[in-house]
């Protein structure tokens, strides 16, 4: 393979590690056939229907499909992560389902978070202002943040306070007036049966067949019809005139940018802490914010421009990521094959990614996870490792099989240590280690005789290395 | 024609309840024997339930274990004439034995792709000299052993094909002693003889009013009634023997006796739901898909998962997610 070969390989697995869950080297050769920028296209066109199915998921994990509670809604969701043909189409939802946390505690109703994740899937790359509508109507959205309380005479500010603080503006760009109208703005969006389903939900009762899924309602009764001021505009606002002045503002598309930035590109500072402390590339966000009110507020354009930026793409920003828990299982998952179709192992698997430190539709806060290094403990780094060593070393597993067979095929059963390595690492997605590293497991490789062995046993140790934990 | 008679059941992780229930089936001694896969799969969720169609409760037993007469998985149920209840595990891949009290009796099967080896069985049917047939899942075949395991002939690999399956769901006999298949990833039901051979398949290309789509099981009666379980499209559809679909059925599940005891004592919970509205309209949906209706609307099938006739050709589905059994009874 020639430098610019490599490096363009390199660069194809920066971009399908960070709009995916990692390739194997199958998967970067058939996109090494078209341009980058075709992959990019490829990746931004969203594929609701390629992957392994609904009724898949639903007949062999029956909590998958009935979802009493959060688990068996985000193994649905693991399925789709492992399975997709495009990944961005999962990343999406893991992006906005990090800024827009949702959690059953509240909620308790595994059908309604799930819903909640395939309405991001759906907005979740066109208009700002589309998902923000959506998002408002949303019924885990609206018991998270108690907007079933926000009643024209009593009102509730929790959601408006959260739509401004951490879903568009970020603090310090709106009045606590601004939160109050915009609160007052959503009286009278409510679920159905609002009564029934919330004793329900304080008594965790799935009886007596399992639980309803809840559904969006409008109440006009309820709605508090009187002019308001907002954001300095003054008029007779509904929901749907807040999200667009909410839109129209520049602190809500830095605020977006940045996120993106954040998710896509590096991690960023605490976003608790934006207001004072400045992007880590100002610059980007600039570019970024630019496309934003060039494309009318789309996420897709967005997208397209980060991916195809020289910001995106620098060696700078490579393996700075730490890939969060459900990234993280994915990408191994993909890699391992176990589940071509489901079983109740993914049971522990989805276990294990909790014991992680991320349980999907149970953030630890309405701030969603503290991400970036904070994914990396001493307990949280040996389950990254128990689960990837045994994924990936378990010569059963089709994925590893597969890998295996192809290196000792293509090389007639004579790899030396060293080949042995660079190709465990090609089969990764052109995993780049450090040389250090990269010594030990040659040493390593050296020792083991059997070639299914030496193979799952370099494997085995690539994924306890500190770049499989990065992205 | 067959008219909504009653609902079975309560969702509940132990004892009196289903949960995820996966199968039923009504043995000689008319009591149900339904099987409960529970939500994790887990210690106090998994077991065989025992009932009778007045809702008594006869206890459980096949919970969750390794042992003997424990249960991981449990996928299927039938009972012979005899008086053996038959359980299939697709976890363990396994065929367990019981007697009509629950006692242990047998058991066989081991996991495999060969000849005699099962992957994932997920459908059971005894013929009447005690002959087992399981749909061998995850193998996309049927198997045909004698009730003491002992392999007799594998029917048909993965395919398209008539006599082809993918991934077999429920599997019947039916009065002139033939197989009845849910073939569920092809929509279609495929009839076999007990040698094998097909006889007729049942197919949307043969009558596109009947639209199947992974269909988990089909049973016929005496009178050549087809009853599909169209787990897909979350009905129950019935075919006469010229090939007319003449009902199609969306679901009327009510409250069912333990149902009724449940929010009696739970006053609070009963007063919301009078107060309700349980038969929304729809019009927020904008996929018109069946499965997301029936996760809104209480009294739709909702997984269909298997479908059975008792001897006076009593209809019952058994809905996994709703956690319960609606009977149905000729007109």
């Amino acid at each position: 393979m020639v430098v610019s070969d490599k490096e363009e390989f390199e660069l194809r697995a920066h971009l399908l590690r960070r709009a995916g869950f990692g390739s194997t080297r199958s998967e970067l050769q058939r996109q090494m056939e078209n341009s980058y920028e075709d992959t990019v296209e490829y990746l931004l066109v969203p594929n609701f229907t390629d992957w392994m199915g609904d009724h898949i998921v639903r007949r062999f994990d029956g909590e998958a499909s009935g979802m009493i509670n959060a688990p068996g809604a985000s193994r649905n969701w693991l399925y789709r992560m492992i399975s997709t043909a495009n990944p961005l189409t999962e990343k999406i939802p893991l992006l906005w389902h990090s800024i827009f946390a949702t959690g059953v505690p509240k909620v308790i109703n595994g059908r309604v978070l799930f819903d909640q994740i395939n309405m991001l899937r759906k907005y979740g790359t066109g208009r700002l202002d589309d998902l923000l509508l959506q998002l408002s109507k949303d019924p885990a959205m609206i018991v998270w943040l108690d907007n079933q309380e926000n009643h024209r005479d009593a009102m509730n500010e929790n959601w408006g306070r959260e739509l401004l603080e951490l879903f568009s503006m970020g603090v310090g760009n709106y009045t606590e007036e601004d939160v109050k109208e915009c609160a007052r703005a959503f009286t009278g969006w409510t679920i159905g049966n609002t009564e029934y389903m919330m004793v329900r939900a304080k008594r965790d009762s799935d009886w007596p067949y399992g639980r309803i899924a809840y559904h969006f309602e409008y109440r006009e009764d309820d709605h508090d019809m009187e002019e308001r001021t907002f954001l300095g505009q003054k008029g007779n606002f509904n929901g749907q005139d807040i999200i667009r002045i909410i839109c129209e503002q520049e602190s809500t598309a830095r605020f977006i940018s940045r996120h993106l930035y954040h998710f896509f590109v590096a991690d960023e500072a605490p976003v608790p802490s934006w207001s004072t402390v400045a992007p880590r590339d100002p610059e980007a966000i600039d570019q970024l914010v630019q496309e934003y009110f060039n494309s009318d507020h789309s996420i897709t354009a967005m997208l397209r421009t980060l991916f195809n930026s020289n910001f995106f793409k620098s060696q700078n920003v490579r393996y700075q990521k730490v890939k969060g828990p459900a990234e993280f299982a994915a990408t191994v998952l993909r890699l391992g094959g176990q589940f071509n179709l489901p079983n109740k192992d993914m049971i522990l698997k989805y276990q294990q990614i909790v014991w992680m430190g991320q349980e999907l539709s149970n953030p630890s806060s309405v701030e969603g996870w503290h991400e970036g290094k904070e994914w990396i403990d001493t307990g949280t780094l040996i389950e990254r490792i128990n689960f990837a060593s045994d994924q990936l070393s378990d010569y059963e597993n089709p994925g590893v099989r597969e890998i295996v067979d192809t290196l000792i095929k293509d090389s007639a059963g004579l790899l030396s240590s060293e080949e042995t390595v660079s190709n465990c690492l090609a089969q990764l997605g052109f995993l780049e280690i450090s040389a250090e590293t990269k010594y030990i497991l040659v040493r390593y490789a050296q020792k083991i005789d059997d070639p299914v062995s030496k193979i799952t046993g370099v494997l085995r140790l690539l994924t306890t290395s500190r770049e499989f934990q990065l992205a | 024609m067959i008219e909504y008679l009653l609902t079975l059941g309560i969702v509940a992780m132990e004892g009196r309840g289903f949960e995820y229930p996966t199968d039923s089936v009504s043995a000689p001694n008319a009591r149900l024997y339904v099987t409960n896969k529970s939500r994790n799969y887990g210690e106090r969720g998994v077991r065989i339930t025992v009932l009778d169609l007045d809702s008594e409760f006869y206890g459980t037993f096949g919970t969750f274990g390794t042992s003997d007469g424990k249960l991981q998985s449990p996928s299927a149920i039938e009972a012979t004439d005899d008086g053996r209840i038959l359980v299939c595990d697709d976890y363990t891949h396994t065929v367990n034995l019981f007697d009509l009290e629950g006692k242990f009796l047998n058991r066989w099967g081991i996991y495999g792709q060969g000849e005699g080896e099962l992957n994932g069985p997920s459908g059971l049917a005894v013929d009447s000299d005690n002959n087992v047939y399981i749909s061998d899942t995850r193998n996309h075949r049927i198997q045909k052993f004698n009730i003491d395991g002992y392999h007799i002939a594998t029917f048909g690999n993965q395919g398209k094909n008539n006599g082809q399956f993918d991934l077999p769901w429920g599997i019947s006999m039916t009065p002139r002693n033939t197989l009845c298949i849910a073939d569920w990833g092809n929509n279609r039901i495929q009839e076999l003889t007990i040698d094998g051979d097909v006889l007729s398949v049942i197919h949307n290309e043969s009558n596109p009013l009947y639209e199947l789509k992974y269909p988990s099981g089909a049973v016929v009666d005496e009178n050549g009634l087809i009853y599909i379980s169209d787990w897909g499209n979350e009905r129950v559809k019935i075919i006469n023997d010229e090939g007319l679909m003449i009902q199609n059925l969306r679901g009327e599940g009510t409250i069912s006796k333990w149902a009724g005891e449940f929010l009696n004592t739970n006053v609070e919970e009963n007063d919301a739901r009078q107060a309700s509205n349980m038969d929304i309209e729809l019009d927020f949906l904008d996929d018109n898909d069946p499965h997301s209706e029936s996760a809104h609307i209480e009294k739709y099938f909702w997984s269909p998962v298997s479908i059975k006739l008792d001897k006076f050709n009593r209809v019952y589905v058994t809905e996994t997610n709703r956690h319960r059994i609606q009977v149905y009874q000729q007109t």
